[in-house]
């Protein structure tokens, strides 16, 4: 066979490479495409022409599922989900397909923290959070140089304390703001951190952390939280003043209010109270009482979401808006209510051995417990109770579980009989308002083990009405409600 | 190096003219003897040819003594030619050398006979006319087509036309054409109008610069003659000691600001009254003495093998003591085998300047990689190339043009003479609009930056970062301090058992420091900040007085405004500087930010090395269980190879109870070690 001659050579070579060349051209030509529709999704997406945004980033998907800009418009279609439908359900098979697809590109970071904080929010047990979790670790391992990590690391931080893992939540929480000093979930961090410390019996460590942050992120949310965390422990927890009465609150208002007998703290630190004549909650703000939930006649117990949802129980069920209450399999002597980190509403009742706790699916359990007459959430995840069958006080942990048994009386002169009501600050401090027996109408704030830091008698403040209710505020101070003078009275 | 090597020889070769110069006029005066003494007409005419070989090359350029010797050997070498039939005919070949050499030059007539000055006096008015000259005042300057020279009665000049001009200061000078043809002789009659005063000075140290009412008339230069000796001599100075007369001319009328000035002496400033101006008048001026004018430098360093140069003069290794030097602005460097020192600094006179030279890392800019063209290219190169004017923590090396940035990389890989390096590569796409900057110490260690070509600043962050250089140390008290609302000052969580014997409350507000009102943390750290040595805080009773203690800070991590591989450049110079002052817990300190920075880049072996051989002496605050804490994270880093060292360190750090992550508020390492060892079970 004789070689071809030189001249047909580059015809034939040119042949053969035209397939090439034009697979090359028409790649080209789909990333280019594929960029200027992520960019026309991106000017969408900012314009707030949502849907255009979304079918623009569809049309990528859709015409160039390998190209660059792919796994950026399912990063931007499952934020669009979840940020503005708010429907997380939907941004899941997004974030899926960016993980199984595109776990190269650095937007997998992005998406997997997404997929980490969905899953971790759709968690209703400790057990539930194993999958985000693995999310979060999968954002530290893979993408060690990633944006994400910060708040990757504090994420993971949160479950394990979730999980009642301090100590690890503690290392997460330091590594977050330590290796990530300018990032913006540091000031978050830090404040985690300190309160892990308290958790972990480290009070000084927690108030140092506390006065890190409001010297290193002082305009943050996080240093104005970290004030009045800071404030009432040492109030509390080192000063421990004898508890005086200032009188009626605000200063000089008296008969006011129209038979106040529930009282909560709204999560700005704003106060919540009821007015059983007017079958509704209101919100104390600046001198001002606005109402705030629905309206429940009779109510019994007061939760409030971290939203600021007011919840109020009744005989006729739970109120959580206009529609009708919920029936809460029968409890018909309820005692007190709050919400734990998942979502669920733990529910006493003074004839049930035993807490409900309603999930948010409607879904309930019991926890087995003695009777509970007064119930108030724990920063630790559980709950504190107070028995009066049993003459003690608990604090259970997340599971149900006791971690702390005060008996009625211990380190006060006398011990009381009952126990009215259970207030908690969320830094760890407990307030109880007590009657009966020798110690007689009164108040107590314990620390989180339980143990008196400051106590008095009303008869020793000169308070003589009907106390139903406490809330301990931001300033280190104790709100009552008098529901036969139609005042609050602030203990300092 | 090549000036260097060449110095010795051009030392070696001026000695040798020196000693030439002096043998030459000996053999000039020893040929004149053998005559006029020995009638020795063989040994003298050898003598003066030997002369007249070594001037006449450079005749040119002889400077008038010269010049008259070489006239006068001409002269006798003529002289002696005519005596001698078979030399006569060199005579007239001499007498023609000799006018062109200088046709003002009379031959000496009692030497030379009727004969032979004939023949001269021919052989000159073959090309030259003479002119008589006279001047009104003397004591100028005549000039001739240009040429500057002295004034003389005489002058033959060659035919043709010529410009003689005659000046002196404070008189107008005046220009006369003179045309001369064989056989002419002209005389020139030069009368100046005098139109301002003249000032002479004399000034001691000759090459003193002098300025009239600001402004720079030149250098007094030169030595003054013996005529200056009435002068100089009441003042105890010698003539040879000051400058010949500097003339200050066209003296307008009205006072007058005399400046002195010379490097290493006091300026000296004289008001000149206006009777000096007017009238007209020449005046020499008393001599002027500027007095010496001297500082002290002194230059230590803690880092070896320093060696200082100042404004480009070496003045030996360091440590540099009492170093005498003239008061005046220099520019001093100081060069180390690594890093380098430069400031610029002010010598005043009669002051001791100290310096201490702490050696800064430098960075060599490699040049920007390829040849893409794209818009901002010029000015972004610009920017670079203009870099280090902007930088004041590293000392900056530009490019060298012509080499690439891989030939650049090689060079100061094998020189050593940077510790850091920048390069900058175009990131390709359709249009460049991004570059991208790389700086790496020269051990690998390596951040990049993007910066945008046409954006108003784009090395501004990059310049904020090299600039950035967080402390290793926080001057603070052993207190623990909250801000707490409703209190007037900041409230004491805690104290050291010192603290409180010295008299200080746990539970209690601090109000006062230093006397003033302090009235939140941050306030009382701006305090400590200025304070020195100690402070003294209230609590509303006595005062209390506690020492200002430097406490251990660690290298924050992640910082985005901070460049690291700057901060362990500098880290490595610090710690060779700590090392060699004997500063045993710093240099430990430095070693283990040192680690700190080595982990940021996941260099965890690297780290360790660090880490391991340095020992903390304090068990509170950053301290040794911090070390042991950052030893075992490495460990673990390693994989579960170096578990059991992992273990070992942790246990250590727990060893520590109040050892601290960050600084001596941060979290303490105790949880934090204890979970670790918890996690490894």
């Amino acid at each position: 066979m004789l070689p071809a001659p030189p001249w047909s050579r580059v015809p034939v070579a040119l042949l053969c490479a035209l397939p090439v060349l034009v697979q090359v051209t028409g790649r080209a030509q789909e990333a280019d495409l594929a960029e200027r529709l992520y960019q026309s999704g991106e000017r969408a997406y900012a314009a707030k022409a949502y849907q255009e945004a979304a079918d623009t980033w569809g049309q990528l998907l859709q015409s160039a599922p390998g190209s660059a800009f792919a796994p950026r418009a399912l990063l931007g279609l499952a934020r669009l989900q979840v940020e503005v439908n708010h429907k997380p359900e939907a941004a899941m098979p997004l974030l899926d397909r960016l993980k199984a697809d595109h776990i190269r590109t650095p937007e997998a970071a992005e998406g997997l923290l997404l997929r980490g904080t969905l899953l971790a929010r759709q968690a209703r047990r400790p057990a539930e959070l194993k999958d985000a979790m693995a999310e979060f670790n999968r954002v530290i391992d893979l993408f060690p140089e990633s944006p994400a990590v910060p708040e990757a690391r504090f994420r993971l931080g949160r479950a394990w304390r979730d999980q009642g893992q301090w100590g690890r939540a503690l290392q997460l929480f330091v590594d977050a703001f330590r290796l990530h000093p300018d990032a913006a979930v540091a000031p978050r961090a830090m404040l985690e951190a300190a309160e892990t410390m308290d958790l972990l019996d480290d009070l000084p460590g927690c108030l140092r952390m506390l006065q890190r942050l409001r010297t290193l992120a002082p305009h943050t949310p996080e240093a104005g939280e970290a004030a009045w965390r800071t404030a009432v422990r040492v109030k509390h927890r080192l000063q421990k003043q004898p508890l005086t009465n200032e009188g009626s609150w605000p200063a000089g208002r008296v008969k006011w209010l129209r038979t106040p007998t529930l009282m909560a703290n709204a999560p700005d630190g704003d106060l919540l109270i009821y007015q059983n004549d007017l079958d509704h909650a209101f919100r104390l703000h600046d001198g001002e009482l606005a109402p705030a939930g629905p309206a429940a006649a009779g109510a019994k117990a007061m939760a409030v979401s971290p939203a600021g949802e007011v919840w109020l129980l009744s005989k006729a069920g739970l109120s959580r808006d206009s529609a009708a209450p919920m029936p809460l399999n029968g409890l018909g002597a309820i005692s007190g209510a709050a919400l734990d980190r998942w979502g669920a509403l733990w529910v006493a009742d003074a004839k049930t051995p035993a807490l409900t706790v309603f999930n948010p699916d409607g879904a309930s359990r019991t926890v087995a417990s003695p009777i509970a007459n007064a119930l108030a959430a724990l920063p630790t995840g559980g709950m504190a109770i107070a028995s009066d069958a049993d003459r003690k006080l608990l604090f259970l942990d997340a599971d149900g579980q006791p971690r702390v048994v005060v008996p009625y009386g211990r380190d006060l002169p006398a011990p009381f009989r009952n126990v009215v009501a259970l207030a908690s600050d969320g830094a760890g401090q407990v307030a109880v308002l007590v009657d009966g027996g020798d110690f007689g109408e009164g108040v107590l704030i314990l620390d989180p083990h339980g143990a008196v830091l400051r106590q008095a008698t009303f008869k020793s403040l000169g308070i003589s009405g009907r106390i139903t209710s406490l809330a301990l505020d931001r300033s280190g101070g104790l709100i009552l409600c008098d529901r036969r003078n139609d005042l609050l009275y602030r203990l300092n | 190096m090549r000036l260097r090597r060449l110095l010795p020889f051009v030392f070696l070769l001026s000695l040798g003219l020196g000693a030439q110069d002096a043998a030459l006029k000996d053999t000039f005066l020893q040929a004149k003897a053998l005559w006029a003494t020995q009638g020795d007409r063989e040994g003298a005419s050898t003598r003066f040819e030997q002369v007249v070989a070594t001037l006449s090359p450079k005749a040119a350029a002889l400077d008038p003594t010269w010049a008259q010797v070489l006239c006068e050997s001409y002269n006798w070498l003529a002289v002696l030619d005519d005596r001698s039939p078979q030399t006569k005919p060199r005579a007239q070949a001499r007498l023609q050398a000799l006018i062109d050499l200088n046709p003002d030059f009379e031959v000496d007539r009692t030497l030379t006979s009727q004969r032979l000055a004939a023949l001269f006096d021919r052989l000159r008015a073959e090309n030259y006319a003479p002119v008589r000259l006279s001047y009104a005042p003397e004591g100028g300057t005549l000039s001739v087509d240009g040429r500057p020279g002295s004034p003389q009665a005489r002058r033959f000049l060659p035919f043709g036309s010529h410009k003689l001009t005659y000046s002196r200061p404070g008189y107008a000078p005046v220009d006369l054409i003179l045309d001369l043809a064989s056989g002419d002789t002209k005389a020139a009659d030069f009368k100046l109008t005098r139109i301002s005063s003249t000032v002479a000075l004399y000034v001691r140290p000759s090459g003193s610069e002098v300025l009239l009412d600001g402004h720079s008339l030149g250098h007094a230069k030169g030595q003054a003659g013996p005529d200056a000796a009435p002068l100089v001599t009441p003042l105890g100075l010698r003539p040879e000691e000051v400058s010949e007369p500097f003339i200050i001319g066209e003296l307008a009328p009205g006072k007058h600001q005399l400046e002195l000035r010379a490097p290493c002496h006091r300026t000296k400033v004289l008001e000149m009254q206006a009777d000096l101006a007017t009238p007209f008048a020449d005046h020499t001026l008393e001599p002027i003495r500027l007095d010496p004018s001297k500082g002290t430098l002194s230059v230590h360093s803690d880092w070896p093998g320093g060696e200082l140069f100042l404004s480009g003069q070496n003045q030996g290794p360091l440590p540099v003591a009492q170093l005498p030097v003239c008061s005046g602005p220099y520019d001093l460097l100081v060069r180390f085998p690594a890093g380098g020192f430069s400031r610029r600094i002010t010598v005043e006179e009669g002051k001791a300047l100290a310096v201490e030279a702490r050696p800064k890392p430098r960075l060599a800019f490699l040049g920007l990689e390829g040849e893409l063209e794209f818009t901002g290219r010029a000015r972004l190169l610009s920017l670079l190339e203009g870099l280090g004017d902007r930088l004041q923590q590293v000392a900056y090396l530009p490019a060298h043009p012509g080499e690439t940035p891989q030939e650049a990389l090689a060079r100061v890989k094998a020189s050593r003479e940077a510790e850091l390096i920048l390069s900058a590569a175009p990131i390709p796409g359709k249009v460049t609009h991004q570059v991208e900057l790389r700086i790496a110490t020269l051990e690998g260690e390596e951040e990049r930056l993007l910066v945008k070509p046409l954006e108003e600043d784009p090395l501004g962050p990059l310049v904020a970062r090299l600039n950035a250089v967080p402390p290793l140390h926080e001057p603070g008290l052993d207190l623990a301090l909250l801000d707490l609302p409703g209190e007037p000052g900041p409230w004491v969580l805690s104290a050291s058992e010192a603290d409180q014997k010295a008299g200080i409350q746990v539970g209690r507000p601090v109000t006062l420091a230093n006397g003033k009102p302090v009235a939140s943390v941050q306030a009382l750290r701006q305090v400590l900040a200025a304070a020195k040595g100690t402070v003294t805080l209230s609590q509303g009773g006595p005062p209390v007085n506690l020492p200002v203690q430097d406490q251990a800070l660690e290298l924050p991590l992640g910082s985005p405004a901070l460049c690291y591989p700057a901060i362990l450049a500098r880290l490595r110079l610090d710690y060779v500087g700590a090392k060699a002052g004997a500063k045993g817990d710093e240099a430990n300190l430095i070693r283990m930010n040192l680690g700190l920075g080595l982990m940021h880049f996941r260099r965890y072996d690297k780290a360790i090395e660090q880490l391991r051989d340095a020992r903390l002496g304090t068990a509170s605050g950053v301290s040794q269980g911090t070390l042991d804490y950052h030893t075992g994270r490495c460990f673990l880093r390693l994989g579960s190879a170096y578990q059991a060292e992992a273990t070992q360190a942790f246990r250590q750090a727990l060893k520590y109870p109040q050892a601290t992550l960050l600084g001596p508020d941060g979290p303490l390492v105790a949880p934090l070690a204890r979970q670790a060892l918890e996690d490894l079970k």
